[in-house]
């Protein structure tokens, strides 16, 4: 909320400094978000009046200005602005004034006519951002004087008053804290809280007592719209509400000055009595912002006996609100629930200046002085004549709940002993009565207007903020804690990305919320019931339609070697069941930089398999599978579990991408059920505490075998072959050479040549060259035999 | 005879000493010292010499041996070294190196990583807990009431089933407390999400750290000791901490926490980065409901909670202008922090 520094020291002296002002709130709570100088003070800027202008004999576009300054003198100033006639007052700066950003004004020829000072627009005084040439003055203001006086000086700040503090959303409000805070006296000011009141309970009914306990209204007669005078109108746009009439901007005014919302209604446009109820199913409301709403039994309106006139504590009507032909007023001050008047406003999405202040809690005793100090304005600026009469229904709330303080806690609970009197007078000083006490504990009697303070630590609250955080000494207490399954799951995570890492991969962090669009690899996504954008409207089955975005970016951004994983929450599309994803996306060179020494090569299915090969999955096997959008994929198993897959997605979709290379993907469920309970979860076993084997101390004998087999025959099926000999001499096997036999070459299509190192070795003993050569006869006529390749010498 | 034999073992020294390259080096061995060398040749010789010759020819033989194959040694040292320095006087040491290029961990997970680091020298263990939450969780648990005006359901995503995304991480303190009693040391690092328009400091998905720590006689002055040591060690040790008082449904009291340093962008203004406070009474009688018990009774114990921005605080660190740019993990961006 915006709060006029002068405003405020109508009730309260405040600090000599306007920063020393906002510091103090801020440390109190209370945050200032901005702040900002208002007005025009300035020295020889006057009022004049335009009383000739004829065309520059010399420039097309200037005028020759003859104005009144209230000197007896006419001077004659050279303009450039269009938007005035003849009889205008506007700001003139006389020679000498000292303009913003500097600008000394000062006699001086323009196109050989003299031009004895400024005709101003708002932006040359700095009172707006934008004009469309002089500013152009109220009829009423005096020629001569300064335009000081039509723009008084003033600071407004733009405060953040946090939810609990209702009471803080008015002039009067933030002065009474103020006053609390620094120990200065509040002021009355315009006699708020001392009005007495006669009523008698008529022409208004609540048949909704529980959402709306209390509800007045009074009737004032024979006013007269019209606008509202200067000091009201200066007020009302200095923190930033448009004025409108007298009438309305006094209700505004009551509202910003003490924070009761009022209502005026044209009471001429009222049949029958008030009545405070409950919507009926469907009921269409047309309201003052011009719209019409649909309401229903959960909404309250206040309606005469024809229809509701009103949504209560919301909005008024668009036909019974006051115009410059309203005669007659019912004034409306009441208390309405915070919780409906909440539901109603976030249902219709209408948040007003009155909905705010009702969600936060009005201050009960404030209802009818408001309504008293408004009906007072209006006799004063509408000339209106008002009964003493209020009509009211209901009563008004209970008074807060006495809250008692044990002090012993107080210290406990802040860590910083703060003897009893100092307790007592902190608390005294936010309006606080002591009720009982006894030598540990004091019951306090709470003010109508602070309803937030509800129990010990409430009050402790308000302690600090007086005391000062910054005396709180600081306490370095720790506690022992054991690993939580949380953290064996973290450190498994840091691990996994830190081998990753360390392999050359990049990290990326995509959002979970996904457009619906992107989601090219079938089964759909959960859609949020509130999307904010198409960007974020579904929750992500997968990583990979995330990474795909960050692949064509990075493509269309000229990478040139792309090797990103990402770790991250993905959630079912039925029921948002959540899991832990590990993903990959490769593309383009296989060498991030281009490499000086050897040829470049590209990414391709390999080197992504071989990444996922290292990063631990126990038992990790591949098995060809099918999936839309890939032209070659594997499934990824640990054991005979799926867990994940990985796969060269179609030149098609990869074209759409604008990856001219193969792109290559995968994705591996690392966590399933991330579930409801905080220590539950299972995960891809990776490696465990490592544990030490022998070095071995015997030197290996290493024999290569070389062969030509069709090409069908996989490298799996002739590992399975050579291990099938189970030959213990036999420690490793490993594929150093492969090629594809052509048409034309030797080798002849459909073959392929294949070329393994085996390693022999004991753990006990060198082994001598004439057993391993009847080990590896062996082998080699296995292959042979099992799977007739032909063995190259 | 004997005199031959020397003769020929310095021909061979001079000759070796004079070669300019290996082949030559590689000839003169095989002219001395080989199968058929001259030197070698005098073993057969042997035979033919006398008695009382042959240990003497012998001994010189032996001398001349070692002696030439010595010198063939450190010739061809010599020449390698030579060739060596040869060769390499050529090399371009201005030629970049060729190491495979580093990964990078992505800035927000290395910001994590170092709050989490800092909190475990500090004896809090890691709890966790869903995204995807009860509004019970998000909203009621935690002292804020359907009607509550902070409970702000417009910033709230939705689930169809009614379930939201939850909007802190302060669900977790309350899911850890159901699964645990007093006393609770923990850190929560996690996504939340709010619905605001994305822009340079806003995004649907953040990231933050849930701090919770309840236990007997827990004080603001743990809370203002554990906050300011975690951020002298983030941001070090000359930057300046202040807490405001705040407003939180589910601390009282509450505050704000504000940092300077010199050594950030823009250091001189006052950043918020914390959010934090006692926890609320009504917290935990709400958690006791919840487990049907009494264990957080708050008569006995207290404590305090906090959340920190973690995508905010790696803006802050990193001088990272728009938070776009965590999301868009171009490699350009992502590269700078490896």
């Amino acid at each position: 909320m915006k709060f006029s520094v002068s405003w405020l020291r109508e009730f309260v002296e405040l600090p000599a400094s306007i920063d020393e002002l906002a510091e103090l709130l801020t440390l109190a709570g209370i945050e200032i978000e901005g702040i900002e100088k208002r007005g025009a003070n300035f020295d020889k800027v006057v009022v004049a009046q335009i009383t000739a202008s004829s065309q520059h004999p010399n420039a097309d576009r200037l005028s020759v200005c003859q104005v009144d300054d209230g000197s007896g003198q006419t001077r004659q100033i050279v303009c450039g602005a269009k938007n005035y006639k003849v009889g205008d007052k506007v700001p003139l700066a006389l020679p000498g004034a000292v303009l913003p950003n500097d600008l000394k004004i000062r006699a001086s020829k323009l196109r050989g006519v003299e031009s004895q000072g400024m005709l101003c627009s708002g932006i040359e005084l700095g009172l707006s951002k934008e004009s469309e040439g002089l500013l152009i003055l109220s009829p009423d203001a005096k020629i001569g004087a300064r335009i000081g006086s039509l723009f008084p000086e003033d600071t407004i700040l733009d405060v953040e008053i946090t939810p609990n503090r209702g009471d803080l959303l008015s002039h009067f409000g933030l002065a009474r804290e103020i006053s609390a805070l620094v120990g200065t006296p509040l002021r009355g000011g315009h006699g708020v809280g001392r009005f007495g009141e006669t009523s008698l309970p008529m022409g208004v009914r609540i048949s909704a007592l529980r959402e709306c306990p209390f509800y007045s209204a009074r009737r004032i007669e024979n006013v007269t719209v019209r606008p509202s005078p200067d000091w009201v109108r200066t007020k009302l746009e200095a923190v930033g509400l448009r004025s409108i009439n007298n009438i309305v901007d006094i209700t505004n005014f009551v509202m910003l000055e003490i924070g009761q919302p009022l209502h005026a209604f044209d009471a001429d446009k009222l049949t029958g009595e008030i009545e405070v109820r409950f919507a009926n199913e469907n009921e269409k409301f047309l309201a003052l912002d011009g719209k019409t709403y649909s309401l229903g039994p959960d909404n309250l309106v206040v309606a005469d006996d024809a229809r509701a006139v009103g949504i209560a504590g919301v909005m008024g009507g668009e036909d019974t609100g006051v115009t410059e032909t309203t005669k007659n007023v019912l004034l409306e001050s009441a208390y309405f629930r915070p919780g409906s008047v909440r539901r109603t406003a976030r249902e219709l999405n209408l948040p007003s200046d009155s909905s705010y202040r009702f969600e936060r809690g009005v201050d009960p005793a404030m209802i009818l002085p408001a309504s008293q100090r408004a009906t007072e304005l209006i006799r004063e600026l509408a000339d209106g004549n008002s009964s003493p009469e209020i009509a009211i229904a209901g009563e008004l709330p209970a008074p807060p709940k006495d809250v008692s303080l044990h002090y012993e806690r107080c210290t406990r609970l802040i860590g910083l002993p703060v003897p009893k009197e100092r307790v007592d007078q902190i608390l005294e000083g936010f309006g606080l009565r002591r009720e009982s006490a006894n030598k540990d504990e004091t019951s306090w009697r709470i003010p109508s207007y602070r309803s937030d303070l509800q129990r010990e630590a409430d009050l402790i609250e308000e302690v600090v903020r007086v005391v000062g955080i910054e005396r709180v000494p600081v306490s370095d207490r720790s506690r022992f804690t054991p690993e939580s399954e949380a953290d064996r799951t973290y450190d498994f995570e840091s691990a996994l990305r830190q081998r990753l890492v360390a392999r050359g991969l990049s990290e990326a962090r995509t959002s979970a919320l996904i457009p619906r669009e992107t989601d090219p690899f079938g089964g759909g996504a959960l859609e949020l019931r509130n999307p904010l954008s198409e960007d974020h409207l579904a929750l992500r089955p997968t990583l990979l339609s995330g990474l795909l975005d960050v692949l064509a970016r990075n493509v269309r951004a000229g990478a040139s070697s792309i090797r990103l994983f990402e770790l991250g929450h993905v959630f079912s599309a039925e029921n948002a069941a959540e899991k832990r994803n590990l993903a990959f996306v490769f593309s383009g060179s296989a060498e991030s930089n281009a490499h000086w020494r050897s040829a470049s090569r590209r990414l391709d299915l390999f080197d992504l398999k071989g990444v996922i090969e290292t990063i631990g999955i126990a038992d990790l096997s591949f098995r060809r599978s099918e999936r839309p959008r890939f032209s070659l994929s594997a499934d990824i198993l640990s054991g005979s579990a799926v867990v994940g897959f990985l796969g060269q997605l179609a030149a098609a979709s990869a074209k759409d991408l604008g990856a001219l290379e193969p792109v290559l993907m995968a994705e591996i469920v690392l966590r399933k059920n991330v579930e409801v309970r905080v220590a539950s979860f299972e995960m891809v076993s990776l490696v465990g505490t490592p544990s030490f084997r022998e070095i071995e101390k015997f030197p290996s004998v290493t024999r290569d075998i070389a062969m030509i087999v069709p090409e069908k025959l996989s490298h799996a099926e002739i590992m399975a072959t050579i291990e099938g000999a189970r030959e213990p001499l036999l420690a490793r096997i490993e594929l150093f050479d492969l090629f594809k036999g052509k048409e034309e070459t030797v080798l002849g299509a459909g073959k392929k040549s294949l070329a393994y190192t085996l390693t022999y070795r004991d753990r006990n003993r060198t082994l001598t060259n004439d057993e391993i050569t009847v080990v590896h006869a062996k082998i080699r006529e296995r292959l042979q035999r099992e799977l007739g390749v032909e063995l190259r010498e | 005879m004997s005199h031959e034999l020397e003769q020929l073992r310095d021909a061979a020294l001079a000759e070796i000493a004079a070669a300019t390259g290996e082949q030559v080096l590689d000839a003169a061995r095989v002219r001395y010292l080989g199968r058929a060398g001259s030197i070698s040749a005098w073993a057969d010789r042997m035979k033919s010499l006398s008695k009382e010759e042959r240990p003497i020819v012998g001994k010189l033989l032996n001398e001349a041996r070692t002696a030439v194959t010595a010198a063939i040694q450190q010739s061809a040292e010599r020449l390698r070294t030579m060739k060596e320095a040869t060769e390499l006087a050529n090399i371009d040491i201005s030629l970049p190196g060729t190491a495979a290029e580093l990964g990078t961990l992505h800035p927000l997970t290395q910001m994590l990583d170092r709050g989490i680091g800092i909190f475990r020298r500090m004896g809090f263990a890691l709890a966790e807990g869903p995204d995807v939450e009860t509004e019970w969780h998000c909203f009621d648990a935690l002292n804020t009431a359907a009607d509550h005006p902070a409970r702000n359901e417009q910033n709230t995503f939705y689930l169809p089933d009614g379930r939201v995304l939850r909007t802190h991480t302060s669900t977790v303190q309350i899911r850890t407390m159901q699964s645990a009693p007093p006393p609770i040391r923990v850190i929560a690092p996690g996504a939340a999400y709010r619905r605001d328009e994305v822009d340079a400091t806003h995004s649907a998905q953040f990231h933050q750290i849930e701090g919770l720590y309840v236990d007997e006689g827990v004080s603001v002055a743990d809370l203002k000791g554990t906050l300011e040591f975690f951020l002298r060690e983030l941001f070090g040790s000359d930057s300046q901490v202040r807490f405001r008082p705040h407003y939180f449904p589910f601390t009282e009291p509450s505050f704000e926490i504000d940092v300077k340093s010199k050594a950030l962008k823009g250091g001189e203004k006052w950043l918020e980065v914390c959010g934090c406070g006692m926890v609320h009474p009504a917290v935990f009688e709400e958690v006791n409901k919840a487990r049907k018990d009494d264990a957080y009774d708050p008569e006995k114990w207290s404590g305090f909670a906090f959340g920190l921005g973690m995508d905010r605080l790696a803006m802050i660190l990193f001088g990272i202008p728009d938070l776009r740019l965590f999301a868009g993990n171009d490699l350009r961006f992502l590269r700078q922090f490896a």
